[in-house]
């Protein structure tokens, strides 16, 4: 059990089981750490904006960093328009964030790491942008589907293909980041397991690598968040300014 | 990122045995996927609402503070390089317009000098021209003065040595003429 490199996505249940309607929607480990994330987020925004200082202190100067971190990412790809959906962006990046560092944690789990997670994650945002995108420009929208300066002869083939593109957005997106933290994380867990079956002499190679690779995803991590973020971003500057 | 997959397949497939426990992976059981999405939307609801109406907001605020404090600390510095300019410059005014004071002032006071002295000068002049004149005059009364008592002295010195070379008492108005015409004759010659 312990050896299999998958076992550490599995979900179980914690404490009593909830059923509603029928459905278990029962307390789980995975559900754990995402509150674990968001009370950290939490923790840390209060900590960040306890006392408004002129001169910032460290964690006041990290919290205004990712604040206009944040900020810039939104101006720089879906322009000012994008200002309402500021606060959604940036819940977005720090849970994502959050979720993938605290699952690099060992013995924690990596709420991202299941395709469910990432996928309502990325149908909700899909489904917004697209109810965005028709409320701002009515039927308008379903040009986004036919590029301008196509040749004629193309025009048919390439809607095909937009539309094809554009539906696909939900599975790109989710996909990316689940795969990411499972890949990740299953192989930091196969060479923690060749630590041990090699033993006190072979596997101090599998050791290092496993340092590196621990370097590596938390970097996955971060640029994980910021690419779930920055995509959410681009699709959402698909819907406000029309036309590309 | 397809490389990493590909490592995970290959060492799967080194590790079958590994997975022989749990075939598969525990994201496709769909047994807790309502509970996965229950829980993320209301995690995810608290926390966007948490942020977009507390957080947020406060951290804008803060961001939008020190924007206009140092707005605010450039424009009041602006100002007062602008005052400190004009009063710069006020000063020059001042140092400039007494500049020229002082240069009028002694001007003036060069002229008033000058005119006193000059006005000195020429009562003075005068005072010198008047004595001289006046010395002047007398000389010459004197000089008329000395001609006619030269003239008595001369004839009484004719009479008296006339009178004792020959005895005789002369002609007193004889020896006047005498005396004058030779005096006449060389009044040139002495004064």
């Amino acid at each position: 059990m312990a050896n299999n490199p998958m076992q550490q996505f599995s979900v179980h249940k914690i404490g009593p089981e909830i059923k509603i309607a029928g459905i278990d929607l029962s307390f789980t480990n995975a559900s754990l750490f995402m509150v674990v994330s968001a009370a950290l987020i939490g923790i840390f925004l209060f900590l960040g904006t306890k006392e408004k200082k002129i001169i910032p202190d460290k964690i006041q100067l990290v919290a205004e960093m990712f604040y206009s971190f944040v900020a810039k990412m939104i101006s720089d790809t879906a322009g000012s328009k994008a200002k309402p959906y500021f606060p959604f962006i940036f819940s977005l990046f720090m849970f994502v964030l959050l979720c993938n560092m605290v699952g690099m944690i060992p013995y924690t789990f990596t709420v991202t790491s299941h395709i469910i997670v990432t996928l309502i994650m990325a149908l909700f945002i899909f489904i917004a942008v697209t109810i965005i995108g028709f409320l701002k420009h009515g039927f308008k929208y379903l040009s986004i589907f036919v590029p301008s300066g196509v040749p004629t002869v193309l025009l048919p083939l390439i809607t095909i293909i937009e539309i094809i593109s554009y539906l696909s957005r939900p599975v790109s997106l989710s996909v990316r980041l689940f795969a990411n933290m499972m890949a990740g994380h299953t192989m930091l867990k196969v060479f923690g397991g060749f630590v041990v079956s090699l033993g006190i002499l072979g596997g101090w190679l599998p050791l290092s690598f496993s340092v590196a690779l621990t370097g590596l995803e938390i970097l996955v991590a971060f640029l994980q968040a910021y690419v779930f973020a920055i995509l959410t971003c681009i699709y959402l500057n698909d819907a406000l300014n029309l036309h590309h | 990122m397809k490389r990493y997959l590909v490592l995970v397949i290959v060492l799967s497939t080194i590790c079958t045995d590994l997975f022989a426990a749990e075939a598969g992976m525990p994201q496709l059981d769909p047994k807790y996927w309502a509970s996965q999405a229950f829980w993320l939307v209301l995690v995810f609801s608290v926390l966007y609402i948490s942020i977009a109406n507390f957080y947020l907001p406060k951290i804008k605020k803060n961001l939008d503070n020190r924007e206009n404090k140092i707005k605010e600390d450039l424009d009041e510095a602006n100002n007062l390089k602008i005052l400190s300019e004009k009063k710069l410059k006020e000063y020059e005014i001042i140092l400039q317009n007494s500049k020229k004071e002082v240069t009028k002032i002694l001007l003036e006071s060069k002229k008033k000098l000058d005119s006193d002295i000059q006005n000195k000068k020429n009562t003075i002049e005068k005072e010198i021209e008047n004595e001289l004149s006046k010395a002047q005059k007398e000389i010459l009364e004197l000089k008329k003065n000395s001609i006619n008592s030269i003239n008595i002295i001369s004839q009484e010195i004719a009479s008296n040595i006339i009178e004792k070379i020959s005895g005789d008492k002369l002609n007193e108005s004889s020896i006047k003429a005498a005396v004058e015409d030779i005096s006449k004759k060389n009044v040139g010659k002495y004064l």
